[in-house]
């Protein structure tokens, strides 16, 4: 069917071409990890950043303090910056599809303040309840299992029922709310250092991340989205509404499911580490819309590439700011919000009705 | 490619909407089912491509029934264009239309399944919109569009629900005539739900008229639409008379006669400038500002 070679040839163009967004922000992404590497009460060049770390995988650390910064905190925190902004932003995209909302996020379901009441209770009983786990793993342990437990009850409830993605919407608020009045109870009752650390954690914040919390995230993030990735045609055919999907040949409500799962999985392996980081979830996929449009295929590798830019950048903005540095998660809304407002304003083509 | 229904009931929670709902339509041709709302057309039409189980019954396709049937088998075999549709997320029409591939789509070529989108988008001539946002289309190309999604599935059965509610009579009358068109030529079953009688009767090779959850006729537009079938279905007395062999039918409203009253003299519509209007009758401008504000 030659006569149709043109056509293509535009559609392929077209693809090209927002294909480019993605990569334009791999490559900011590879400049702004070098770039926080440099910035912080220890200021370095990235020169001598990258000499720091080919000193420490070569065996030759010559000064024991740079090393310290630059290789066992700075590097884990922007390693891990990259595979939070993906998995949140790239999260949110294909929950807003297959939801069919442009308000959903990662955190539509309750996630993180799953999460934020698992990490209450382990703040709060300060001791581990079995043995073998240290303070921070216990946290890492009862935030990702708390965090299950609202996709568990809509899967619970969707069994013998008929779910709606607004229902689904719904139950996740409802159960935000009851799990944020908890951990407000238990707030009540709390000591005023334990008070800062739940503070602390439900901001979010990546100051804290070590080299022991990345094997997990990532290995979590990346198998994640190579699930969504795989499915990215179902996702897209969840988009024309149940009926429609239907008699397209997916199954709406199984499909829905899996890829939700998939989602909370992915975002609870990031939020268990960090805290819950707003924001990103929400806007990082609108952000790629406008530049690739809402074709999956597209959307969830734009949404990454721009999530992690994006979270690396707020990272280094908060770390210099104030006398003992930001949480991320205060920062990116501070700078995000007003420039996603300015990008509605200033956009010619709505993306989404 | 032949449907058969048989014994079919079904029912939201308590009140039956279809009750012993027996029906057999074989080879390609265009059917249009009609009845007035709430009747049960939808409801048959989701019986048919399984988005409703019936609680009685069964419905066969080629002689299999459905029930044995894969949802990504049946959406081989039964294309489904939806009553309006609002997607959140517009996409491009391409990759509106690229979904209906889906069923097809095992490890094979993005690029196959891109010839089979234009030649079909060719077919029903809205190869111009190919690039344009789903979004900035008007009804009728939504409705275009949304025929051509249906298309690409390759199906042996295409259901419509209301394929012409917004359009207007041009588009009503291209659309029906599509499709009309495209059973023969592409040997497809299409059963189409329809609220113009006039439209289906002019067009369609065959009608089934429900009422009340069941079959109250079935056959050719003539067969079907007599004063006395619309009556009884519809409630609505009317004339029919005869255009280019196709029943055309004329509503009589007995409670409605006072046509030739005429208006009192403040009621009354003008298409010229106001400003002039006003002149000629003598009123200053400034009044008609006052007027105005």
């Amino acid at each position: 069917m030659a006569e149709y070679s043109n056509s293509k040839e535009e559609y392929y163009r077209l693809a090209r071409r927002k294909r480019m967004f993605a990569v334009v922000c791999m490559v900011l992404t590879v400049v702004a990890f070098f770039a926080s590497l440099t910035v912080g009460f220890y200021k370095v060049s990235i020169g001598e950043a990258i000499g720091i770390i080919s000193d420490h995988l070569h065996g030759t650390i010559s000064d024991i303090q740079a090393d310290s910064i630059i290789f066992n905190s700075r590097l884990p925190i922007a390693i891990f910056a990259i595979i939070a902004g993906a998995a949140l932003s790239a999260g949110g995209a294909v929950m807003q599809t297959i939801l069919r909302n442009p308000l959903a996020d990662p955190y539509t379901m309750g996630i993180s303040s799953g999460a934020s009441l698992g990490a209450t209770i382990a703040i709060i009983m300060g001791t581990s309840l079995w043995a073998g786990f240290s303070n921070s793993e216990f946290i890492v342990v009862m935030a990702f299992l708390f965090s299950l437990i609202p996709v568990g009850v809509i899967l619970l409830f969707s069994i013998k029922r008929k779910t709606t993605s607004t229902k689904i919407i719904l139950i996740g608020i409802a159960v935000m709310y009851m799990f944020s009045a908890i951990v407000s109870l238990l707030m009540v009752t709390a000591s005023e250092d334990t008070l800062s650390e739940i503070y602390a954690w439900r901001v979010g914040t990546l100051a804290l991340v070590s080299w022991g919390d990345i094997l997990i995230p990532l290995v979590g993030t990346v198998g994640c989205l190579t699930l969504l990735m795989v499915s990215n045609r179902r996702i897209n055919v969840l988009m024309s509404g149940a009926n429609c999907a239907q008699s397209l040949g997916v199954d709406p409500k199984r499909t829905t499911l899996i890829q939700m799962v998939i989602i909370s999985v992915m975002t609870a392996v990031v939020v268990s580490f960090c805290g819950t980081i707003g924001f990103i979830g929400l806007v990082g996929p609108h952000v790629a819309r406008i530049f690739v449009g809402s074709e999956s295929k597209m959307l969830i590798p734009a949404s990454a590439a721009f999530g992690s830019v994006f979270l690396l950048v707020a990272n280094s903005i908060a770390s210099v700011s104030g006398p003992y540095g930001l949480p991320v998660g205060v920062v990116s809304a501070i700078i995000g919000c007003p420039l996603f407002i300015f990008i509605l304003i200033k956009m010619r083509r709505n993306a989404w009705k | 490619m032949k449907v058969t229904i048989s014994g079919l009931e079904f029912g939201y929670s308590s009140s039956p909407v279809l009750k012993d709902v027996n029906l057999e339509v074989n080879g390609p041709q265009l059917i249009s089912i009609i009845g007035p709302n709430g009747v049960g057309k939808s409801t048959l039409i989701h019986c048919i491509n399984k988005i409703l189980s019936p609680t009685k019954g069964v419905v066969m396709i080629n002689g299999e029934d459905v029930n044995g049937i894969s949802i990504k088998e049946m959406a081989k075999k039964v294309g489904y264009v939806p009553y309006a549709t609002s997607d959140a997320f517009p996409l491009s029409v391409v990759d509106t239309v690229l979904m209906g591939r889906h069923p097809h789509s095992g490890w094979k070529s993005l690029d196959h399944d891109l010839d089979v989108v234009y030649s079909t988008l060719k077919l029903i001539n809205i190869e111009h919109l190919a690039m344009r946002s789903f979004d900035e289309l008007s009804a009728g190309q939504h409705q275009k569009v949304m025929l051509a999604r249906g298309l690409v599935q390759e199906p042996e059965v295409l259901l419509l629900d209301e394929p012409t509610s917004n359009l207007d009579i041009k588009h009503q009358m291209e659309v029906t005539r599509i499709l009309r068109n495209l059973s023969q030529e592409k040997g497809i079953l299409i059963i189409m739900i329809s609220h113009d009688l006039n439209i289906a009767a002019k067009y369609s090779d065959n009608m089934v008229m429900l009422s009340n959850g069941s079959i109250y006729a079935v056959g050719t537009p003539k067969e079907v639409l007599t004063k006395e079938n619309i009556k009884a279905v519809y409630g609505v007395d009317s004339e029919i008379i005869e255009s280019h062999g196709r029943p055309h039918i004329i509503m009589l409203d007995s409670e409605f006669d006072d046509v030739s009253e005429p208006l009192p003299p403040e009621s009354f519509v003008s298409g010229r400038k106001v400003v002039e209007e006003h002149m000629e009758r003598g009123t200053r401008v400034r009044d008609i500002i006052e007027e105005q504000s």
